[in-house]
């Protein structure tokens, strides 16, 4: 009752719009909710005294009361859930028309008001079907273990696998072969990406698209990308150097061995060099011996020191 | 008054080498340079000079100095103002109402402007009038301080500022200044005495802001802030006499770097660059410790600063106790080729630190002493360094240069003497400039003159022996340094000054021996000795007869007198011969030592001792000779052109242990298109113990020997197999191994040997299927991911490869090139082309060194018809903006497309970047670039050659600040 009440409201506004034309059950279902509705408003307003109603008001009204059976439906079926349960109860339904204001126990006197008018049933409509998903396998009962309000499992194939297993590949040209052409591939693909993305220049003039340049464009500072190893080459370095030590890491790493020893003692003095920060912190203990005019300090002009 | 200045100029001449006596009229003894603002943003700099100086003649009322494009605002002399005019000839070198336009004119006009501001001549562009109250004052030779304020506007010389245009301040954007220049050209940027023989000290200051770093001559005495704490002053002294003409500036936001192994040595570069900066100087200290030691004499200055600065003027620039360096030599421990280069570049410069700045030259005649020396130490440097094969094969490489440029323009002359400046006593009339001034010549001239100068040295060397010839670099080095702690007053400080006379007689002082003739033979006179060899083996009298001829006619050649080395390799060991090359005889009988018995098996000794098996069965029967060479040391500057049969030439590379024989040996052979030359090269290709560039060579000799025999040529594609077999897989062999470049020489011989292989064709003249298919699965199966070093170069050289592999198109007349009926092969090539060159952009390379191989590779298909020809993308890629590797590539494509298409557009593009491109050496290279690749010749019909065109080389010639305008003229 509740869903049905959800869904009536959630329909609500996509069957005015496409009330005329509608065709599929879905709809006709929810349009003959509605004119049931409509006859509910209009036979309240009788017995209100109203005699003719424009159809714009009762239009308004029927809206107002199908939301509010919908926000009764949508909050019970909350309090529901909210006590582990599918199916609302009476309880829930109350605890419902508590929260939302109204007085309960108006309620059995009201139904049994003398003028009240009674309606017909509406005609039985055919609930909408939804199709049915596509079922493959049978789905396993529950084990005892567990309730059986739990839901049912899901079709087979969303859980069950069936590993496959494959040579791996070890010989050597097959691997340089799938390397080369994995890399040309991606490299091939990349390029065409940002030349498609991007202006691009051509050596032919009847057809841009077959070898297509990225265009040439200034830096502006040119030789910083001529000089600089790229991220990928410095990383390959790294790897290159960690697994074979040579002589020219061994020269590089000669001041880092030195200042193990007086690094921290001469630490008060980082403030000389604070003119060159590119000096990397590790090798100030040594730096500092060194008496190199361009280390030095740099002099405050003189007025200042007189004072 | 006459002017005084040129008569002590002239007497210096007869008086010989008694003392220097100064051209002008005063001494200089201390000069005060101070740039107190530089402004990036307008390219200016606003300063003052004080030159203290004693007159030197009573009467002296006028003094002129050096200065170029600076604006000079106020002259005073001892705190008195002094009138003074301004006049620079050189900025309009023939005046316009001038209707002759020819070189000869132009270049008579341009010495003379020249020389009407030569400091050595007494002369320059300002000439101040000493005020009248100070002629009493100078009448008693009293010191005079003359005090200039200048400023300077976008210089277009001297001074260059490079100003990257990106957000932030002047240092956040790297910024930077530095002095710039050939020869003496520092009054481009303050005014001063601009000659290397006036010798002074030296106060340097200079202003700039908080972040950046001034870098100077001499010792930096003290930084201080000024009173806004948002600049700074450094403070240098220069206490060693130093000439003008080696002082030198570099501001910027540079990184420091006290080098780890020498404390008084200072490293300087653009931000970001330290790493590289830290591997690319870590060797610079073992060049210090050999220059000392050969010369066992310190380094003269207390400090030494490199600096590496962008769009450098030269590679190396050495000034006083500074050198300032390209920062494109910068490089990390990844790259191999640039390596040795940067090195050679960083000994060069140390050893002009010793001869050049330290010790200064009288005038520009004594220029090839200093040029010698700091060429010659280098060398030897060269030889410690890399070997006696790496030096042997430089100075072959030397020795060709010069030969092949002497033979071409007509002599490169050392020493010249100008006589009584009559036009008849030119030495060197052959020549479209005047030599009598270092600016009057072109660069490629200076180019060779400098190569000619250390190999002349090398000459005396062989004379004198090396222990005398470093003894007299030592007696000339500590003769100035006592000179340079001496006060001026005593007069020692031209003892700093080489001159050629004073040189040579050091040498006789030191060495006993007379080496006048060949002083005579290759200083005072220009030329190289061309031979002609044959020989003919008389066996009865078991004699070898030697014809020796001269070619003495042509131009660029003399005659030589004297003695020639012969070595004769024979079956019982190798001999020398000394010949007498006297007038008239041409042949020499050299008795030989072996009979020939070849049945015999025997070893055969070597000239180095190793005794060595060889399979006889090739030479003649009857003669024990195996091979011939003259002149084995290069001790004569020649050309030899020898005849000998084409087994001796295969003994020769084979057996002979000189790299230069194998060498001139690889060459010969090219002419012996035979089965056995074939194997000889393979051979030596395959020896791990030759040196690699013999085998580099032997790789482009096999290829052409391979095409001459295309029609009998039996196996694989040459060096196929052979490459397959050193750097392939074994089990795979179409799949190159990864790459591991840890053997140098066999890196170089892998990169090489694709570019050699794709040089075959086939008998339909096309590169065969094979080798293309080859050069592409190795560029398929590159896989550097274990490599400690770059591939850069070499997949550049793939791409070379690639481009050697393309031969012309068949087209049916003036068919439109497009896609569809492109080549399938050229396809293949296109496609790995603008992968790479696309890739370059997402990953660039080191020096963008495939950009640039892809750049040549597409003019190679644009003109050999695969390509439609357009200039459109080398356009834009010679922009202001790209790494000046690329701009240079792009830029000779341009000028080829000039050439070929006759695109007098394209024509007008590249005078136009000529007359505005930002980057000086840019400028200069489109000129060397037109003068090799010319768009039209003399005698060639051209619609490119007009009036109009003739006019605007003209005028670009004509107001040219830049002695290297001048190559262009060659066109005309």
């Amino acid at each position: 009752m509740a869903d049905a009440a959800a869904t009536a409201g959630a329909g609500s506004s996509g069957t005015r719009s496409g009330s005329k034309q509608s065709t599929n059950p879905a709809d006709n279902y929810h349009l003959a909710r509605r004119r049931t509705l409509q006859v509910v408003v209009s036979s309240l307003l009788t017995e209100a005294g109203f005699e003719s109603a424009e159809k714009a008001s009762v239009e308004t009204l029927t809206e107002m009361l199908q939301s509010y059976i919908s926000e009764i439906g949508r909050s019970a079926k909350s309090y529901c859930e909210h006590t582990a349960r599918t199916q609302p109860t009476l309880s829930d339904i109350v605890v419902t028309l508590v929260e939302m204001g109204f007085n309960v126990d108006t309620l059995p006197a009201y139904a049994k008001r003398s003028q009240r008018m009674v309606i017909t049933a509406p005609p039985v409509t055919n609930q909408p079907v939804t199709p049915k998903a596509l079922t493959a396998g049978q789905n396993r009962p529950h084990p005892p273990h567990i309730p059986s309000h739990f839901p049912e499992f899901p079709d087979p194939h969303t859980y069950i696998k069936t590993p496959t297993y494959r040579e791996p590949v070890s010989d050597y040209q097959v691997l340089r072969e799938k390397a080369a052409s994995q890399r040309r591939d991606v490299e091939r693909a990349l390029t065409r990406f940002m030349a498609k993305t991007g202006e691009t220049q051509s050596l032919f003039k009847d057809d841009v698209s077959t070898f297509p340049l990225i265009a040439a464009r200034p830096f502006t500072i040119p030789y910083l990308t001529a000089l600089l190893p790229s991220e990928l080459e410095m990383q390959q370095m790294e790897e290159t150097d960690s697994s074979e030590q040579d002589e020219q890491t061994d020269t590089e790493n000669l001041p880092l061995h030195i200042n193990t020893d007086d690094s921290g003692a001469e630490k008060e003095n980082t403030s000389v060099l604070q003119q060159n920060p590119s000096l990397s912190g590790s090798r100030n203990g040594e730096e500092n011996i060194i008496d190199n005019p361009y280390l030095r300090p740099v002099k405050k002009p003189k007025i200042r020191r007189k004072k | 008054m006459p002017p005084t200045g040129l008569e002590p100029a002239r007497m210096n001449r007869k008086k010989g080498d008694k003392g220097f006596e100064s051209p002008r009229p005063y001494k200089l003894t201390h000069q005060v340079v101070c740039i107190n603002n530089i402004n990036f943003q307008r390219k200016s700099v606003v300063g003052f000079v004080e030159l203290t100086i004693f007159p030197t003649v009573a009467n002296l009322n006028r003094i002129k100095l050096n200065s170029k494009q600076c604006r000079i605002y106020r002259v005073r002399i001892n705190d008195l103002e002094a009138a003074f005019i301004y006049n620079d000839p050189t900025l309009e070198v023939c005046h316009n109402e001038s209707k002759q336009r020819n070189l000869n004119y132009f270049s008579n006009a341009y010495a003379a402007a020249v020389s009407a501001v030569d400091p050595d001549a007494g002369n320059g562009e300002l000439c101040i009038k000493v005020p009248s109250e100070l002629w009493k004052h100078v009448d008693e030779l009293k010191v005079l301080k003359i005090h200039i304020n200048f400023s300077l506007d976008q210089p277009k010389g001297g001074l260059h500022f490079v100003v990257p245009s990106v957000e932030g301040s002047m240092a956040e954007r790297g910024a930077h200044v530095f002095s710039c220049g050939y020869q003496n050209s520092t009054r481009f940027w303050f005014p001063c005495v601009d000659s290397y023989s006036e010798l002074c000290t030296w106060k340097l200051e200079f202003t700039v802001d908080a972040a950046m770093v001034a870098v100077s001559n001499g010792d930096l005495v003290e930084t201080v802030y000024t009173h806004d704490m948002r600049k700074k002053t450094f403070h240098y002294m220069l206490t060693i006499p130093t000439a003008a003409s080696n002082i030198s500036l570099a501001i910027g936001p540079f990184e420091i770097l006290v080098d780890p192994y020498m404390h008084e040595v200072t490293h300087f570069c653009l931000p970001q660059l330290l790493p590289l900066l830290k591997h690319t100087t870590s060797y610079l200290h073992e060049v210090f410790e050999f220059y000392e030691e050969i010369l066992t004499c310190r380094y003269p200055y207390s400090c030494f600063k490199t600096v590496f600065i962008d769009e450098a003027y030269v590679e190396v620039a050495a000034y006083a106790s500074m050198s300032i360096f390209s920062t494109n030599l910068l490089h990390s421990a990844m790259i191999i080729d640039e390596t040795p280069l940067t090195r050679r570049c960083l000994a060069q410069s140390l050893a002009q630190q010793f001869f050049g700045c330290f010790i200064s030259r009288m005038s520009w005649s004594d220029e090839w002493v200093l040029k010698g020396i700091s060429g010659y130490i280098y060398g030897l440097w060269m030889k410690k360094t890399f070997g006696v094969n790496e030096y042997r094969h430089w100075i072959k490489e030397e020795l060709d240069k010069i030969v092949a440029y002497e033979l071409k323009t007509g002599g490169v002359l050392l020493h010249p003497i100008f006589g009584g400046g009559k036009e008849k006593d030119n030495p060197a009339s052959h020549l479209h400039f005047s030599i009598k001034h270092p600016h009057t010549l072109s660069w490629e001239y200076y180019t060779m003159f400098q190569c000619k100068a250390h190999l002349v040295m090398r000459l005396i060397e062989n004379r004198i022996s090396m222990e005398f010839m470093l003894q007299v670099f030592n007696k000339l080095l500590s003769l100035a340094s006592t000179a340079s702690s001496q006060k001026f007053q005593s007069h020692m400080w031209s003892q700093m000054l080489v001159s050629t006379s004073g040189f040579l007689k050091s040498i006789s002082n030191v060495s006993g021996k007379d080496i006048q003739p060949l002083i005579k033979q290759w200083v005072d006179q220009s030329g190289v000795v061309k031979f002609y060899g044959s020989f003919a083996f008389n066996r009865k009298r078991n004699v070898l007869e030697l014809e020796i001829k001269q070619d003495y006619t042509s131009p660029g050649t003399q005659k030589y007198v004297g003695p020639l080395k012969v070595t004769v390799q024979e079956l019982d060991g190798s001999f020398n011969h000394t010949l007498q090359i006297e007038e008239n005889s041409l042949k020499h009988d050299i008795p030989c030592h072996s009979k020939s018995r070849r049945n015999k098996k025997k070893k055969i000794p070597l000239m180095n001792g190793e005794e060595v098996d060889m399979d006889l069965s090739a030479m003649d029967a009857d003669s024990p000779l195996l091979w011939i060479r003259i002149d084995p040391d290069m001790s004569v500057l020649r050309k030899v052109e020898f005849e000998q049969a084409d087994f001796m030439w295969q003994y020769q590379l084979r057996y002979e242990r000189d790299v230069v024989a194998q060498q001139e040996s690889i060459l010969a052979l090219e002419k012996f298109p035979t089965p056995a030359s074939r194997l000889a090269l393979t051979d030596i290709l395959e020896q791990e113990q030759c040196f690699y560039r013999v085998r580099m060579s032997a790789c482009f000799c096999l290829a052409k020997i391979a095409n001459s025999m295309v029609s009998t040529w039996t196996g694989p594609p040459a060096m196929k197999s052979l490459f397959t077999r050193m750097f392939c897989c074994k089990t795979c062999p179409n799949i190159v191994k990864t790459n591991n470049f840890m053997s140098f020489q066999s890196y170089f011989l892998q990169k090489t040997m694709p570019v050699a292989m794709a040089l075959l064709r086939d008998v339909h003249n096309l590169c065969p299927k094979e080798v293309l298919t080859f050069i592409l699965d190795l560029i398929k199966y590159n896989d550097n991911r274990k490599n400690k070093f770059s591939d850069n170069y070499y997949r550049a050289e793939m791409i070379d490869a690639l481009a050697n592999s393309v031969t012309p198109a068949v087209s049916v007349n003036n068919e439109v090139r497009t896609l569809d009926n492109l080549n399938p092969d050229v396809r293949l090539i296109l496609e790995e082309i603008t992968r790479f060159l696309n890739m370059e952009k997402l990953l660039p390379s080191y020096r963008h060194t495939i950009t640039v191989s892809c750049l040549r590779a597409i003019r190679v298909l644009q003109k050999n018809g695969h390509v439609p020809s357009d200039p459109a993308l080398f356009k834009s890629y010679a922009e202001y903006g790209h790494f000046v590797d690329i701009r240079i590539a792009a830029l000779e494509a341009v000028v080829d497309y000039t050439k070929v298409d006759r695109s007098y557009e394209e024509l007008q593009w590249l005078l136009n970047m000529i007359q505005n491109d930002p980057v000086p050496y840019v400028r200069h290279k489109i000129l060397n670039m037109l003068t090799k690749n010319p768009p039209f010749t003399k005698n060639m019909e051209s619609p490119l050659c007009n009036e109009a065109l003739v006019d605007q080389l003209w005028k670009l010639m004509n107001s040219g600040d830049d002695g290297t305008y001048f190559c262009k003229l060659k066109i005309k």
